[in-house]
Parts: structure tokens; sequence; C-alpha cells
């Protein structure tokens, strides 16, 4: 029996009064409320149990299944894995979160001459006791602390006596949960590389230190040229004054005429080395742009001439006059694609049409065309025109002499001044050279003192110049010009006589030559300055140079020197260095 | 704040109750009441209207009611709250979910409830079937800030899955979300929301779905898999699915649960309570038997802690708890009206609304969410 009832009944025995009674019952029917109550909780209970008990099953026993998939799944990534660890060619090796090794490849093994399980547990100080990278151990912290991967930590280690070069990526390793439990380094040996590296960056410095040389050698052999062109084209002037019969003049003009073109050449060479080996340099000043134009007229007008063409100078009224720029280099470029022009048209006519572009206030942008009638570019020939030694053929045996640098020098001018060029060309009807430069306008009157267009015999009559030249045939020539100018000429064959011949006479202007023995031109010009001092005389000195490179003149000028003429020079440029140097050092003297 | 609480099976005994609280003078402003779908809404309606009371009310899926006279969890029948508000310190409105997406109907009662107070807290219930109670709370919370306090349920039908509805005293909407506004520096609005639900078995990714529909997991139809995995039979669906839901798996050791609430066995797919978005990793999930009760238990032990002062208990208990766990669901509503001893009245859910550990509101399934409402 679960319930006493004799208890109970007892208990009913004891009641005195109904509402004993009541209360009693009441009380009874309560706690047989509770275990209703709880008896229904329970029925519910073990009802819901069987009921769920099935569906529990059924998802444990599907559950299971997939967990075996799930298993068979990662042992076949596992073998996957480890296939790939003993055939990658790197070392692979996984840490913890206190950076021991927990699992490696072979290859890593076998780097340390170890067994896998040797690394198994232990830090890289116990397997590589001499290894100490602070910048490597900072990398792996980095990895830790910030879950960043780090890329190409590149070291040299000793494994077993042996250095090698070894580049490392390291990666985190996060659980579920996504926190970082570890690392994951994979390294390269890239020792070979890294020879490879040193033996390229060796090979590029030896071509780099071969093209400079080669470069250095053109441009001493080209500066060797000049001397003897002086030589050769001044000894020919002084020839043409003599009395020659007409056979004569042709083998003289012939003379004239060939070492003129390899004066071209000369040029074109030492130009072209320049720019390669980025030593063209520019010398932007005021210069005005028609005196540029008169004077290449006058050099191309008398070439066109000999060939009957007709040759013209057009300047639109909207081009400005005062600019600033490198006028050297203008001209240069012009003469090149206007000798072109002479050399490829037989009959017609070549012109030179300057326009304006655009217009700012303080800058113009300035079209130069140079139309020809000559034979005209093929199209295909038209895209490597501008390339070195690129060169057109006037048939198909005949080549048109010159170096094929011209146009190519051309093209690298106009770039080094911000410009473009290009061509448009019909063949056998003509081309039209064009190019395009910036010019800065200038708001200063340039100083022009050579309005004289040509040499003026006996100019300087009764006054009196100090020469100092060692070669002879440039003596000669020299001496000839001066004197033509009405000079009385000293000479001196070295720069010590001349600087004594200078303190022991009275003299209107000096030549030197820079080269020369005992002192050279700039030693004899910072004397003469120096024992100047405090006279308030300013005795104008000119150069005579080989050197026609950009950066001379400064040296001329910081000797002291008023002006100067590049070798080989004609009668006019000295004549003109002379009329400059002088107007120069009026300046500074003040008698 | 005054309360009165009462419980009834019909609308005219309501009535009746009603009229014999308020004899003695007592006036009230306000009402909760959760209502079976049986009962006519609107002779409740037209009953309390002209007597210019608020009314936040909805249908539920079994309600009850714990309080100094008596413990009483029902079906078919209805528990009102009836309350003495402070006047301006507390609004409500009714917002018709026809036409409107969910996120743009909770966008729109976030703005009004915004616009109320400065420093809001809401109540919610909204239409259980027609509502993604999801996207109701992420378009409230895109109006009125992620860090609104807000705790509620969606409208029951005693299990028939065919019509829920809310109700205030102007209007009944079978589409449709209530929000009751309270200003905070007059109220104390706290709750907790906890399931005991665990997951079982392995991941699986939900690998079509669209909003709250789910077609295939890992590639296989969903119906097929939920049927597979549990066994069931097709007439065992849709009822079986509120008890075993989906755990949707979040940053570690976040988790949801969506009840399947419906099955459309011609596409083969399931209706969850809320959205499952695709790419979800999930789980299947049950309860782990009758010690859930405990650990409710336990969390309304903390909650009671933290917060011991109350004025009146509301309850959204997910009616799968109450399938689940039979009479023994009585333990855990009893526990929390021990421990305060105040009127607590609830019903039994199709979904639940409120903040959790993170101070942020998100919508379950599965949870017994209690609120505390209290004037300071």
């Amino acid at each position: 029996m679960l319930v006493d009832f004799k208890l109970l009944i007892e208990d009913l025995r004891r009641l005195q009064t109904p509402d004993e009674f009541t209360l009693y019952w009441d009380r009874v029917q309560e706690e047989l409320s509770l275990v209703a109550s709880e008896y229904s909780k329970l029925k519910f209970k073990y009802e819901r149990s069987n009921k769920e008990k099935n569906i529990l099953s059924s998802l444990l026993t599907r559950t299971s299944a997939d967990l075996k998939k799930v298993s068979e799944h990662l042992k076949i990534r596992a073998e996957e894995l480890s296939t790939i660890l003993s055939t990658i060619p790197a070392y692979v090796y996984f840490k913890d979160i206190d950076l021991k090794y927990i699992l490696v490849n072979q290859s890593f093994a076998e780097l340390f001459g170890a067994d896998t399980d040797q690394i198994h547990g232990k830090r890289i100080k116990e397997i590589l006791p001499g290894y100490n990278n602070p910048g490597y151990f900072e990398q792996e912290n980095k990895v830790i602390n910030s879950g960043t991967a780090v890329y190409d930590i590149e070291e040299e280690i000793e494994f077993n006596g042996r250095l090698r070069w070894v580049s490392t990526n390291l990666a985190p390793i996060r659980n579920v949960e996504d926190q970082i439990i570890g690392l994951i380094g994979i390294s390269w040996d890239i020792t070979e590389r890294k020879h490879y590296e040193s033996e390229l960056r060796y090979s590029k410095e030896l071509a780099e230190a071969g093209t400079m040389a080669k470069n250095e050698f053109i441009a001493s052999i080209s500066h060797e040229f000049r001397t003897p062109m002086n030589g050769i084209l001044g000894l020919a002037e002084i020839l043409r004054t003599t009395a020659l019969d007409e056979n004569q003049m042709d083998h003289l003009k012939g003379i004239i005429t060939s070492a003129e073109n390899l004066l071209v050449l000369v040029n074109d060479l030492l130009d072209f080395s320049a720019i390669e080996a980025g030593k063209m340099e520019l010398d932007f000043h005021p210069f005005m742009l028609d005196r540029v134009l008169e004077d290449i007229f006058q050099m191309l007008n008398l070439k066109a001439r000999e060939k009957s063409l007709d040759f013209s100078v057009k300047i639109a009224d909207a081009v400005p006059t005062h600019l600033v720029g490198d006028s050297q280099r203008l001209r240069q470029i012009i003469i090149n694609l206007a000798n072109n022009a002479v050399k490829f048209t037989d009959q017609g006519k070549i012109e030179i049409r300057i326009s304006l572009e655009n217009r700012s206030a303080d800058r113009a942008l300035l079209r130069f065309e140079v139309i020809d009638t000559g034979i005209g570019i093929p199209p295909e020939a038209k895209d490597s025109l501008f390339k070195v030694f690129s060169r057109i053929k006037q048939n198909q045996h005949k080549l048109i002499a010159g170096t094929g640098l011209g146009l190519s020098i051309c093209k690298k001018l106009t770039d080094l001044l911000g410009g473009e060029i290009g061509v448009e060309s019909m063949l056998g009807a003509g081309s039209t050279f064009w190019f395009i430069l910036p010019f800065e306008l200038s708001g200063i009157k340039v100083f022009d003192p050579f309005k004289t267009e040509t040499f003026q015999e006996l100019l300087y009559t009764g006054q009196k110049v100090l020469v100092a030249e060692d070669n002879l045939i440039n003596q000669k020539i020299v001496c000839f010009q001066l004197r033509r100018m009405g000079f009385e000429v000293e000479l001196a064959d070295n720069g010590q006589s001349a600087y004594e011949k200078y303190t022991g006479g009275s003299f209107d202007v000096v030549v030197l030559d820079i080269q020369m023995p005992l002192m050279d031109g700039y030693q004899v010009a910072k004397a003469i300055r120096i024992k100047e001092q405090n006279t308030f005389k300013h005795i104008p000195i000119i150069a005579l140079t080989a050197n026609a490179m950009k950066g001379d003149r400064e040296l001329y000028l910081a000797a002291g020197m008023d002006g100067y003429v590049s070798k080989p020079f004609t009668a006019e440029t000295l004549q003109q260095a002379i009329q400059l140097a002088v107007a120069v050092a009026s300046r500074y003297s003040r008698d | 704040m005054e309360v009165r609480t009462f419980s009834t099976n019909s609308v005219k005994e309501f009535r009746q109750t009603w009229e014999i609280n308020t004899s003695d003078g007592f006036s009230a402003n306000a009402a909760v009441i959760f209502s079976s779908i049986e009962l006519d809404r609107n002779e409740i309606i037209q009953f309390l209207q002209p007597m210019g009371v608020r009314v936040f009310g909805c249908t539920s899926c079994g309600e009850f009611l714990y309080d100094s006279e008596g413990k009483t969890i029902s079906e078919g029948g209805l528990v009102c709250s009836m309350l003495l508000l402070k006047p301006g310190s507390f609004n409500l409105r009714l917002f018709s979910g026809q036409g409107l997406s969910s996120f743009y109907l909770g966008k729109k009662a976030g703005e009004w409830a915004a616009n109320e107070y400065k420093d809001p807290a809401v109540l919610v219930v909204a239409s259980g079937l027609t509502i993604d109670g999801e996207q109701l709370v992420h378009g409230i919370q895109e109006a009125a800030g992620q860090d609104i306090i807000m705790y509620g349920g969606l409208a029951g039908d005693d299990a028939h899955f065919k019509e829920t509805a809310v109700f205030t005293e102007d209007n009944s909407d079978t589409n449709g979300a209530v929000l009751m506004v309270f200003d905070k520096s007059v109220y104390n609005i706290q709750g907790i929301a906890t399931s005991g639900w665990v997951s079982i078995g392995a991941d699986k990714v939900i690998t079509h779905s669209e909003g709250n529909v789910v077609y295939t997991i890992d590639n296989e139809p969903a119906l097929d898999v939920y049927k597979h995995y549990l066994n069931v039979n097709d007439e065992d669906l849709p009822e079986i699915g509120v008890e075993y839901p989906l755990l949707i798996r979040k940053k570690e050791p976040d988790f949801i649960l969506r009840a399947v609430l419906n099955v459309d066995r011609e596409k083969k797919a399931l209706i969850f309570a809320g959205t499952v978005p695709n790419g979800a990793v999930v789980t299947f999930s049950s309860s782990p038997g009758f010690e859930i009760v405990d650990f409710t238990k336990k969390k309304v032990n903390e909650f009671f802690e933290s917060n011991p002062a109350t004025d009146l208990l509301i309850l959204f208990s997910c009616m799968a708890r109450h399938n689940a766990l039979g009479p023994t669901i009585s333990e855990e509503i009893e526990e929390a009206w021990m421990k305060w001893k105040k009127p607590l009245i609830g019903f039994f859910t199709y979904g639940e609304i409120g903040n959790n550990y993170r101070n942020s509101c998100d919508f379950y399934n599965q949870t017994f969410t209690l609120v505390s409402l209290k004037q300071k």
C-alpha cells in the first residue's frame, strides 16, 4: 500500500467538529492535487521521452553516418596534405602558440639533419643553437599577435656548416573560434637565386661600365678630330685667299666640302654620345628668333643655290621674336632638317615655315616646318625614320651620305626640349618635317652686338692682339685671320711665354688656346686677371678650344675669360667672338 | 504605476471582470491583453474604446497569468493586465503591414518610436505568420538605433498556423505590428532572452534560400533532409518542426534558432519563423531534456539579482517550449513569479524579440523572454 490509510483514518477519528473535518479534507484535496500535478508531469515526461527517443535516435544515427563520411574525407585530405608536404620543394613547419614545432615536413627535418620526431615539441634555438635573428623572431611575434601574414623574410642561415639563403612566408593558424593557435612557415632555398642575382648585378655593372667607356671613347675621339679639322679648314681658307686658277679652286672647294661633311659627322657623333651618356645639357637663355633664322638662311641659301633650289624662310606675324630657350639646339635641329631637305631635293624649293601653335602670357608653343619638293619617304620607312642609323635610299642602290644619326639626334633633342617631331610625306612629291617646341617669352631685349652680317676686313687696324697657340698649323690660321681683321699679332707658343709677353707689353685683345704646355689657357687667364687687380682694366680674353661640350663655357668664364670659339672656326666666327668679348669686357673696364 | 490582472475564458466574463475591477474607482488608462484567436477581439475593442483605455494586444498560442490570485496557463482564454500609467510617459500605435516589407514596416514604426521620446524603450507584438520578425527588428533598429531596448513576441493562433492578429483599442490587423513606447526617464525596462536548446549533429550549409524559405540544404531538397534526419513522416510536419529548429551558427559563441513553421511539399521547401540566409552554416537542434527548466531558473535568478524590483513582468515564451516541456513549463514561469511576487502575464509565441547579453536586439525562436516594467 503506497499511502498509509490507517493513519488517515486515525486522524479523522480525532476530529471533533464538521469545520475541523472540512479544513482537514481541504488539505487532503490540496495534497492530492499536487500528487496529480506531479503525476501529469511524470506521465508527460515518460510519453515525450518515448516520442523523442525515435527522433534523437534518428538524428544520432544520421549524425554518426555524417561523422563517418567527414572522417573518411578528413583521412583523404590528411593523406593529400601529407603527400604535398613530402613532395613540395620547400621547408614547411607548423608551430604552436609558444612557437614550438608541432609538425614539420621531411625536407625541413633533413635540412637540420634530424628526424621529424626529434624536432617536434622543440623551439628553433634547441635545434639550431647558433641561430639568432631578432628580425625573424619579431616577424613571428607579429604573426601571432596581429594575425597578419608576413612574406619574403630573407635570411642567410648556417645549417650543418653550410650557409644557405632562405626566403620564408609566415601565416597564422586559427581554430574554429577564430583564435590564433599557432603559425605555419614555408621556406624556400634561394641560395642559387642569390648567386644569380649577384652575377647579374656584376654583369650589369660590367655592361654599364662598357657602355660608359664606349661613349667616352667616342666623345674623346670626336674631340681629337676637331683640332686637325681646324687645320684643314683654316688652311683651306687661307689658300682660298691666294691666287688660284679655276681648276685649283675646284679642288679646293672639294677639300672644303669634304672637310665640312666630316665636321658634321664628328659633331653628330659627339652629340649622339653625349645624349646616350645622359650628358647633353641644355643652355636656356634669351635670344632673338629672327636672328637665329637669319643665320640659318645665310648658311643654307648658298647650298640651295648650288643645286638651283629656291630657299625661303617664312615667319608668321603672330610668332614672337624675343624668346628664352636653347637657341643653339634649335639652330641644330633646323639645320639638320634643312640640310636633309637640300640633300634629298634635286629640283623645286625648300621652305622653312614658323607658326604659332599656342600662346599664353609667358609661354609660346611654336611649330617649325621644313618643306621640300624632294624624293619623299615611303610609308613603310616613316616609323623607323627617327631611329638610330635609319637612312633613306634615294633609289635601290644609292645611299645618301650621312651618319644616319641626324634625325635620331633631332628626335632626342626635341624630346629633351619638351617638344615633338614628325613627318608628313608623299613618295615622289616631297616631305614636310615638322617639330613643335615650347619657349618662354623674354621680357628683356637680347644683347646683340653682331649686327655685322659678314666678315669685316681691317676692323681692328692699329690694335694689338696677343695670341697663345702651340699648334703650328693653328698658329698660321689664327694669325692669318687676325691680320685680315687689321690686328698687329704677337704670338706665343706656350702659356708661360704668353703671360710673360702680356706682362711685358701692351695689348688690346688676348686669344688663348686652352691646351698648351707649361701653363694652360685657364692658368694664363687667371694670372692675367690677378695682375689686372686694382688697375680698373679688363682686357678681352677669348679662348680657342677643341672642347664643345656644355659646361665648358662655365669653366672659361670662371677662369676670367670673356668669350670662346670652338675649333674649327671660320674668320667670321672668330671675329664675332672677339666683338662679343670686347663688348663684355667693356662693362668691367672703367678707364 | 498601478497594476491589476485577471484571466477569463470569454469576452463576456472579460467585461464583467473589468467592471468589477473598476467598481472601486480604479481607472486604468492602458491594458495588456493576450487572447486566444477564438475570442472576439472586436467586442473587446468596442468595450474598451469608449473608456479611452489604450490597448496593447495580440492573439496567442496559449496564455498565462501568475499573480496573487492564482496561476493560470490556458488555451482558448484571455489574460489581461490593467495599468494606470503616468500620462505622457507612454504611447502605442498599430502599424499595418499591408503592402510593406517587414523591414520597411519596422523602419516606419522605429521612426515613430524614436520621435516620441528622446530615450525610448519599446514593447512590440507582431502578426506571427505574415511578419518576418528578424526584418522587423532590423527595420526598427535602422530607424531608432541599434542599441534601442526592445522586447516582444509574434502573435499565435493556438497552433493552427492559419491567422494571427495584433490589436489596439482602435483596430485589429492580421498583418501588422503594435508598438508600445515608454519614456525611459520614467520607466525602467529590462529583460532576458534564454533558450537552452543545443546543437545536434554535423554542420550543414544552406545552399538555396530566399528570405525565410529554405529550398536546399547541402544541395539536397530541404524537406527531404529534414525528414531524413528526424525520421519523421509527412503528417508530423510542420508541428514537429517547431520543436526541432535549425541552429544557425554565428560568430562563436553566438547562434540563433529558427523553427520550422510550415512546409511547401510541392517545392520540398521549409518555411521558417525568420530569415535563414544563403550560405548559413546550420545544425539541427533539440531541447536537451527537462533540465532545460533548471537552466531557465538559473537565468531568472541571475536576472532577479541584477533587477530585484518590478511592477509587472511580461513573458514571451516560445510555443515550442510548451510543446517540449508540457506541464513542466509551469516550473520556469513559476520561478519568475516566486522571485518577484509581482503579476506575471504572458503568452506562448511564434517568435520572440529581445536584447541579448551584448545589449543588441535580435529575433529568436525557442526562448523564454522575460521583461520587467518598473516605474522609476
